[in-house]
């Protein structure tokens, strides 16, 4: 602290100081504390709340398929150029209504088979029938917010008793607790694909002979990392549909006939989100090595060559010990996004594929509505990354000031 | 560097083992090959499908070429609200994340004490557990202590939380390569703390600055994890991008998809050419 007073002065010292306390205290701390507090505490819930919870489910989805019927008759009405102006609601996702979600809501696409006795419909019965859809929404919407405020009331002190306990552990079903221990094993797996996959890059790349060399692989590893996640996902999941690229490449070269039908789905299962997520965290694994890598002498792998070691004695006895701390940096992140992933089996799995740990997270929380247990899951996440990190700083024998640089 | 280890070698061994290097040089540019190939190729198919006449996104599908999707895509509302909802967002995250960064790194390269390693563990651990989770307590912790439903304001505070990190990070690594010197000489000639912070410590972290603004502004555009949980029934441009995305595919998000791949090129290629040449 006299250092500081010293350099900066008291004002300044006092101003940094008090920022960094706002930062600890509103941000990192006291959230995380309160998340561990409602973790152990147990809602001890009457049924009604619960019911009342499904109820404003149930209204959200309705509303979302009336508006869906309005937008196939507006885009029956105006031939696809007005653009909606009743986009779904992003609480009303496609997990609830599996039914309604392939109706994307984009302009110009076929009429769903449901809506298509509606095309013989005149002008006049058509603005008619979308009215009579307006005021059903209106009305849904109405009493969705008389709903929820009855739920706010109900859900506050006087509607359930709360106890200290560690029920919202013990109560997470088997079922619940085999995804928890898949999604690690997943994130796992996709941590020691992304570094075999990498190692070699980030290799290449630091022990490039030219700089023009150099800088294109550092151009073709910087595009594709700084590409929005959703779409590298995205991106793939184009590849894997059933009409998608990966299909019409089988059908090519003669294994399955795409227009008899024939055709895999790839999409929506475990597998694919794998791939998936292989690809959209790969990049995560490389940066991290390569910068280790690149700060290695290279007069030690000519001397170890000229000593006479092997190819693989070069990398387990020089490099790889010397890119530890990048390895280690690599694995943590790897590990924690994927772990952690949200958008990749929301998007690849189109929630008809097993669920994801972090899926159970997002239900319990806007579904079910229950915070308490949704803190409890979340709470089982982080200390299962905390771990994690904790066995590789171990392993790889490096302290926390060089895992974050 | 090579060449000169080379020369002193005996002739055979020398020759052999340059053989056994350019095998292995070629097999590594193979692997390199097939690796970018790896990363690109679903990027393009992506891009060709955002110009494909066809309904449905498909690169293998073609029904012509069209910029109906680009021309679509300012008349979707929700993208173009969910857009200035990103920039605010973004914003707030930069307003807040640059001194927050700043203050911090000011603390820990200055401080020596046995405080700092805790210090520093907890300043940095937001970008090392899940975006998840950062999301939940931030919509947890303004709720039950604020009153406060979550929504833009949580969305920025979730971000900040750990964009702040990443800028501390940055500025770390500027400080340690300062030369102290020059401040302790201009507070023995005099200076007031104010002076020397404003006319040396300033203008030495402003490129820093600079580009953690401009990181800071990407990544919280970008974020998508922690965003979907703090945001409540608000949206950003990614987030109701992810929402389509669930809903099935469209060929406007291929458009988006191109316009994004578009920036981000331009900044990549930028930003590698310009710190190739200032080293």
């Amino acid at each position: 602290m006299g250092e500081l007073t010293k350099i900066y002065g008291r004002g300044l010292t006092f101003l940094f100081v008090g920022l960094v306390t706002i930062w600890i205290l509103l941000m990192i701390v006291v959230p995380q504390i309160r998340m561990i507090e409602r973790a152990f505490t147990f809602e001890d819930r009457g049924g009604e709340t619960a019911m009342l919870a499904l109820d404003i489910d149930h209204a959200y989805t309705e509303k979302f398929q009336i508006e869906q019927q309005l937008l196939t008759l507006q885009q029956q009405g105006s031939s696809g150029t007005k653009s909606s102006p009743a986009a779904p609601s992003p609480f009303t996702p496609s997990m609830t209504v599996p039914g309604a979600a392939p109706t994307a809501p984009g302009p110009g696409l076929a009429p769903s088979p449901s809506a298509s006795p509606q095309n013989a419909m005149s002008a006049e019965e058509r603005q008619a029938e979308a009215a009579d859809l307006r005021s059903q929404i209106a009305a849904l919407e109405s009493r969705i917010t008389d709903m929820e405020a009855q739920e706010d009331t109900s859900s506050g002190e006087a509607g359930m008793k709360e106890r200290l306990s560690l029920d919202n552990f013990t109560t997470m079903s088997a079922l619940h607790f085999k995804i928890f221990l898949m999604t690690l094993l997943y994130a796992f797996t996709v941590t020691v694909f992304a570094f075999v996959i990498c190692y070699p890059v980030a290799y290449a790349a630091a022990m490039a002979e030219s700089r023009n060399k150099l800088t294109l692989i550092l151009i073709g590893l910087v595009i594709p990392y700084a590409i929005n996640e959703l779409l590298r996902i995205f991106s793939w999941v184009m590849i894997l549909e059933k009409n998608g690229i990966l299909n019409a490449f089988l059908d090519g070269i003669g294994i399955i006939d795409m227009s008899a039908g024939e055709g895999f789905r790839f999409v929506a299962s475990n597998g694919a989100v794998f791939t998936v997520m292989v690809y959209a965290y790969v990049l995560f694994m490389v940066f991290p090595i390569y910068n280790t890598i690149d700060t290695l002498d290279k007069s030690q792998i000519e001397a170890a060559r000229d000593l006479g070691a092997s190819v693989w004695k070069i990398h387990t006895r020089v490099v790889i010990p010397h890119a530890k701390p990048g390895i280690a940096v690599g694995s943590i992140m790897t590990f924690m996004l994927s772990a952690g992933s949200i958008a990749a089996p929301e998007i690849v799995g189109r929630g008809m594929h097993p669920d994801w740990f972090s899926q159970l997270i997002y239900r319990r929380f806007f579904e079910a509505d229950s915070w308490n247990q949704g803190s409890a899951y979340s709470l089982a996440l982080l200390t299962a990354c905390i771990i994690f990190i904790l066995i590789t700083m171990a392993i790889f024998k490096v302290g926390v000031k060089d895992i974050a640089k | 560097m090579t060449a000169a280890s080379d020369v002193s070698m005996a002739a055979p061994r020398a020759a052999a083992r340059r053989r056994s290097r350019d095998w292995s040089g070629a097999l590594l540019n193979g692997y390199l090959l097939v690796f970018f190939a790896y990363m690109f190729l679903p990027l393009g198919f992506m891009v060709i499908a955002a110009f494909n006449a066809a309904p449905t996104p498909s690169a293998t599908d073609w029904q012509g070429f069209t910029l109906r999707w680009f021309t679509e895509l300012p008349q979707d509302k929700r993208f173009v609200q969910g857009l200035w909802h990103s920039l605010a967002i973004a914003g707030g995250v930069i307003a807040f994340s640059i001194p927050l960064g700043l203050s911090g790194a000011f603390i820990l390269t200055r401080m020596q004490s046995r405080v700092t390693t805790v210090l520093y563990t907890v300043l940095v651990s937001p970008v090392l557990i899940p975006g998840i989770v950062l999301g939940v307590t931030t919509m947890i912790f303004w709720r039950d202590y604020f009153g406060l439903q979550a929504g833009l304001f949580t969305a920025m505070i979730a971000q900040t939380s750990f964009i702040a990190s990443y800028c501390m990070l940055m500025f770390m690594a500027r400080l340690q390569r300062q030369d102290r010197v020059l401040e302790e000489a201009a507070l023995d000639l005099g200076a007031t703390p104010m002076l020397v912070f404003r006319r040396i410590t300033i203008p030495f972290l402003m490129p820093t600055i600079l580009t953690a603004c401009v990181i800071s502004f990407l990544q919280s555009i970008e974020n998508y994890n922690t965003t979907f949980f703090a945001i409540g029934s608000s949206w950003t441009l990614v987030t109701e991008i992810g929402s389509r995305m669930r809903f099935g595919l469209s060929p406007i998000i291929n458009a988006i998809g191109v316009i994004f791949i578009a920036i981000t090129i331009t900044v990549a290629v930028t930003h590698t050419l310009v710190t190739r040449k200032r080293a």
